[in-house]
């Protein structure tokens, strides 16, 4: 899983860093600009989306995994 | 059924009638006394998504847009929805602007880069434990006295002390800034008025003039040693941020607090369920903050455009209601009930969306919390006293006259 920031439509409110402070780290404005893909790691996944779900902008957007092609 | 009808109000030719509701908002407000909340949130079950109200206090119309929805692509599109100004430097016949509300993007940004830095989460954490101090000596002061009025015993001071602090000046002057807020926001008197603003002018422009003779790092030298475009920057740039911290972290804070204290006073369960829970606080106050919410802002249309139903024409004026943005039932179920356990209370919009977001939320947050926190801890159970209470509504909504009571501890709780 990743997610995606549109980093230039970050106002500041850094509810998804309330949210899970380590998926969503800030600047020193306090602002989420520091990467537009955010990589997901394993087992972290609820408090990802959790962090979406707070932004009250609705500037983050989950990008699931594609399942795995059968051979 | 409305309480408020306007007798002939003027609506102009390009507002469609059926989108026209013929109150004031703010009086139908609060007209409704302590249920004020209820009675907004049960506009949205009898108005269209954007209707127009021909009078708002002594300002002119505007269209009411009152869907979460909306109010955010508003507030995101500042070429289209300008901020409409203040008009306390026109009230003077000066010119200078709040900084950085009162600057739209693109110019905005850089503004904005020097105040966030000074706001932002980690530097709140910092401030933290002298916002505590300050709550609780003033909480000592009334503890044993089984009672307090809330606003002049608690809510005025509370934010008035944190602002000096952050600022760096002697807190002995609250008493001056107490007095100066009040007449500012609570005047119907514009003479009354015009008077406190220019002495809160007189007192900063002071305080600039000394910190550019005597370099500090204090608030107001950090914005003096500061660049825009590669300047420093101009006084009246320096006062309209001060000006802007001063007005936009006193009256808010405090009139946030009256709201919230009355609540807890009427709804006990709750309050001990915090007393019980105080790890559940800060999720409180965001929930607090969705159903009590103050600030009613507007913006000005830059150009005809049509906006759902609505058609707006170049230099309309539009109603940024964060109360009835955050009671929309499309977002909040039974937005009327405060649910401390609300998953998703904190999308709301009390602090607004877009890049003007109240760039003091973070603190706003801190001291609402701390301030919850610390009562409970000092002050056993409180109820409203017998005394009639007043909502206020406008720009900035309040709860006037209120006292909050309790059986008092000998010597003092905690």
């Amino acid at each position: 899983m990743k997610i995606l920031v549109k980093t230039d439509a970050c106002v500041g409110h850094a509810q998804c860093h309330r949210a899970a402070p380590t998926l969503f780290p800030l600047d020193d404005s306090g602002y989420n600009t520091l990467a537009e893909v955010i990589q997901v790691p394993p087992g972290q996944e609820e408090a990802a989306r959790r962090g979406v779900r707070a932004c009250p902008e609705r500037i983050l957007t989950i990008v699931e995994d594609e399942a795995p092609a059968s051979p | 059924m409305t309480t408020t009808e306007l007798a002939a109000a003027e609506i102009p030719a390009h507002v469609p009638l059926h989108l026209v509701q013929n109150y004031d908002l703010w009086a139908e407000i609060a007209a409704a006394g302590v249920d004020g909340y209820q009675r907004a949130a049960a506009i949205h079950q009898e108005t269209p998504p954007i209707f127009y109200v021909p009078r708002l206090g002594y300002l002119p119309g505007a269209w009411v847009p009152r869907r979460a929805e909306d109010l955010r692509r508003i507030l995101q599109d500042t070429d289209t929805f300008c901020n409409a100004a203040i008009p306390f430097a026109q009230m003077l016949g000066e010119n200078w602007q709040l900084i950085p509300l009162e600057i739209d993007p693109p110019h905005h940004a850089k503004y904005r880069a020097l105040v966030n830095a000074l706001f932002s989460p980690k530097r709140v954490e910092e401030l933290a434990q002298s916002v505590r101090d300050h709550a609780a000596q003033l909480i000592d002061r009334f503890a044993a006295r089984g009672y307090a009025d809330f606003n002049e015993d608690f809510a005025n001071w509370y934010p008035t002390l944190i602002f000096l602090r952050l600022m760096r000046w002697p807190t002995e002057e609250a008493a001056t800034f107490v007095r100066w807020t009040h007449t500012m926001t609570k005047s119907m008197d514009m003479q009354e008025v015009a008077g406190a603003v220019m002495q809160v002018r007189d007192y900063l422009r002071a305080r600039i003039a000394e910190r550019r003779k005597t370099p500090g790092d204090d608030f107001t030298g950090y914005l003096i040693s500061s660049q825009v475009d590669g300047r420093p920057l101009t006084d009246d740039e320096v006062f309209g941020f001060c000006f802007l911290v001063f007005l936009g972290g006193l009256d808010t804070v405090a009139s946030s607090l009256g709201l919230h204290f009355m609540h807890l006073a009427r709804n006990p369960e709750q309050q001990a369920d915090l007393r019980a829970h105080p790890e559940k606080i800060p999720q409180a106050v965001e929930e607090l903050l969705r159903a009590y919410s103050i600030v009613n802002m507007r913006r000005v249309v830059t150009r005809d455009v049509q906006f759902g139903d609505a058609p707006m024409r170049a230099g309309d004026f539009v109603l940024i209601s964060t109360e009835l943005g955050n009671l929309d039932p499309e977002v909040f179920a039974s937005p009327a009930q405060v649910d401390f356990n609300r998953p998703d209370a904190s999308l709301h919009m009390a602090f607004a969306y877009g890049p003007h977001r109240c760039v003091g939320s973070h603190l706003a947050r801190r001291e609402l919390a701390i301030a919850i926190e610390l009562w409970l801890k000092k002050i056993p159970p409180f109820r409203m006293a017998d005394k009639p209470i007043q909502l206020r509504t406008g720009g900035v909504f309040s709860v006037d006259g209120l006292r909050l009571e309790w059986d008092p501890v000998p010597g003092g709780a905690a």
